[in-house]
């Protein structure tokens, strides 16, 4: 699969925002294996691109194409099959099921379209460090706990894209490597691409492309 | 391995108002339960009015006559049925047969013999054997015969045994009125007469006549008749309904007479099927409404869980699959509630053929294939409005 952006520009955008980014108003392509990365301070529109590529908002001019299939043009239906099969995503909202468990909330993805079977999640939790607390609900996890639980969610299926907005804001340096490196692990075996924003650059993602929103 | 709906369940707010949702639930009972209980009153009703005395075969069998009134009195050629005329009526698609009563042309005397003396002027009258309720095996008659069999109207027995004690005449029982030698006298034109005996085989509370077997009376006619021609007075007609509207209007635009007593079931027919009518409307109303209950309950539930189904719909859960899922979780309690109604139904049903009706053959104490069919459709189609309208709600949260 391929994600084509032709012109995107945020409506809420001033047009002069083209000049300056490497994203807004351009011309781009997204292949299956790259590792991309965006960089770009508060406010630039990191979350508004993520959200864009993954299509749950569509206000912005130009168009986002999955291959062919015109993104604003899908149906629900459409949509939640990309979502099931090809595109995965860790939220900076992380958007987990509070009263419900973490494995609870893992499972509810993993049971969508497995990829890994079931003691896959204890094993993720034990290298993330957050095995103790798999039968815990999420809403009395910390942050940083809760970060990880995103993240190993979005392994449990297979996916050509793995979309992160700051996956590891409330992460120490030592957790947010060991999740990359589990991510970049997972992303090895489908040959996805990751598409990475984030404030800064960090060392241990090994980007092959690098954007400035 | 398939989706599982069970770690999802518990992220549908379901406890949410759940009064309404058990309101709902007695609700739809109930209209169920009258909607089902109408439905097979009326069919009792069918079954019971339907097939009056007069009904043959699933027909009913009726005669009708043309209107005398002060202008055609005494015409006779505007008060017999004509060839064209008798077409006519047998090409109207609510009538199924046609066959003229036939009378007498020639003076006829009936005498009741030595056991009851007297001796009136009388007519006999014939029609196709297909038209008579039970055909007698000896109603037969063959030239020669002195003997000929009749089947006589109940009510003239009974109008014979009210005025008999007045001339002095002893009252007869049916069953001695079949034993009953009778004396049938037919006169010729120039006034001789035969005689012949008359044998009562059988009385019917169909046909208001004397009826002899048609051979008889064609011999007759022509042997004791003045004219050559013989035109009905009165036609039998068989029909599928004698109580439909369209057979009635055109029996009354003709100026025809029909025996009232033949349609006065039909009256109260119409009467009971509209009171039972009225009150499957009314199950059907409050049928809506408890869908309605359930509706609100179903937004309600969804607007509390909108969170959850959201987050479920963005990590690429179907909304289609989700509203299948959400709807089927009623399915149980809905089928549930309906096969109680039927339930219910059928124990009215057995109760009212047992204790109401009892001995009525053409009931049965089992509720009507009708009713189970639309207790099914109400099942779908209460699974069928849920499903709509939450896929609809589950696609507005996209």
């Amino acid at each position: 699969m391929t994600i084509h952006l032709q012109q995107v520009l945020p409506e809420y955008f001033d047009a002069s925002r083209m000049d300056s980014s490497e994203v807004w108003g351009k011309d781009l392509q997204f292949q299956k294996g790259e590792y991309i990365k965006i960089v770009a301070p508060s406010g630039s529109g990191k979350s508004s691109l993520v959200s864009f590529l993954y299509g749950i908002r569509k206000e912005y001019n130009g168009s986002i194409r999955y291959d062919d299939a015109v993104i604003k043009n899908l149906s629900a239906e459409q949509l939640a099959q990309y979502r099931k099969n090809h595109i995965s995503i860790v939220f900076q909202d992380l958007r987990l099921f509070p009263e419900q468990t973490v494995r609870d909330n893992i499972e509810l993805k993993r049971q969508l379209n497995p990829f890994h079977p079931p003691e896959k999640i204890d094993e993720m939790a034990e290298r993330l460090g957050i095995a103790p607390k798999l039968s815990s609900r999420c809403r009395i996890c910390s942050y940083g706990e809760q970060q990880r639980v995103a993240i190993i969610r979005a392994l449990m299926q297979p996916f050509d894209f793995l979309l992160l907005d700051e996956p590891f804001s409330h992460l120490d340096e030592k957790n947010s490597q060991k999740a990359m490196e589990l991510m970049l692990e997972e992303s090895r075996l489908r040959n996805a691409a990751i598409i990475f924003a984030d404030l800064e650059r960090i060392d241990y993602f090994p980007f092959t492309r690098l954007f400035h929103l | 391995m398939s989706l599982s709906f069970k770690p999802i369940r518990p992220l549908l707010q379901t406890s949410a108002n759940a009064g309404s949702r058990w309101f709902s639930y007695v609700g739809l009972g109930i209209g169920v339960l009258l909607l089902l209980c109408s439905i097979q009153m009326y069919v009792n009703i069918q079954q019971l009015l339907g097939e009056n005395a007069s009904q043959k075969d699933g027909f009913d069998y009726i005669s009708i006559s043309k209107t005398i009134t002060n202008e055609t009195m005494g015409q006779l050629e505007k008060n017999l049925f004509h060839e064209e005329e008798i077409k006519e009526l047998a090409s109207q698609p609510f009538i199924d047969g046609v066959s003229p009563l036939l009378a007498n042309n020639f003076r006829f005397q009936v005498s009741g013999g030595s056991l009851v003396p007297f001796v009136s002027d009388f007519f006999v009258e014939s029609l196709d054997e297909e038209f008579i309720d039970t055909v007698p095996p000896g109603f037969t008659w063959q030239e020669g015969q002195t003997d000929v069999p009749v089947i006589i109207a109940s009510d003239f027995l009974e109008i014979y045994n009210v005025f008999a004690p007045g001339y002095g005449l002893p009252q007869i029982s049916e069953a001695t009125a079949t034993n009953l030698g009778l004396l049938f006298i037919c006169y010729y034109p120039d006034g001789s007469r035969e005689m012949f005996r008359g044998r009562i085989v059988a009385l019917s509370d169909r046909i208001n006549s004397i009826i002899v077997p048609k051979n008889f009376l064609d011999w007759a006619n022509q042997r004791y008749g003045h004219r050559q021609e013989v035109r009905a007075s009165r036609l039998y007609i068989k029909t599928r309904d004698a109580n439909n509207p369209a057979f009635l209007d055109y029996l009354a635009q003709k100026q025809y007479k029909v025996n009232k007593d033949k349609t006065k079931f039909g009256r109260v027919k119409t009467i009971l099927q509209g009171v039972f009518s009225g009150l499957g409307i009314f199950g059907l109303l409050v049928v809506v409404l408890a869908l309605l209950l359930f509706s609100f309950y179903l937004q309600l539930m969804i607007a509390r869980s909108k969170d959850n189904l959201q987050l479920l719909l963005t990590i690429g859960y179907s909304p289609q699959w989700l509203s299948n899922r959400v709807t089927r979780q009623f399915i149980p309690t809905y089928v549930l509630v309906v096969l109680f109604a039927l339930a219910c139904t059928q124990i009215m049903q057995w109760a009212f053929h047992q204790f109401v009706m009892p001995g009525r053959s053409e009931l049965s104490s089992w509720t009507h294939w009708v009713v189970v069919v639309v207790a099914l459709l109400l099942i779908g189609l209460s699974l069928f409005t849920n499903y709509r309208l939450v896929r609809k709600l589950l696609y507005n949260l996209y």
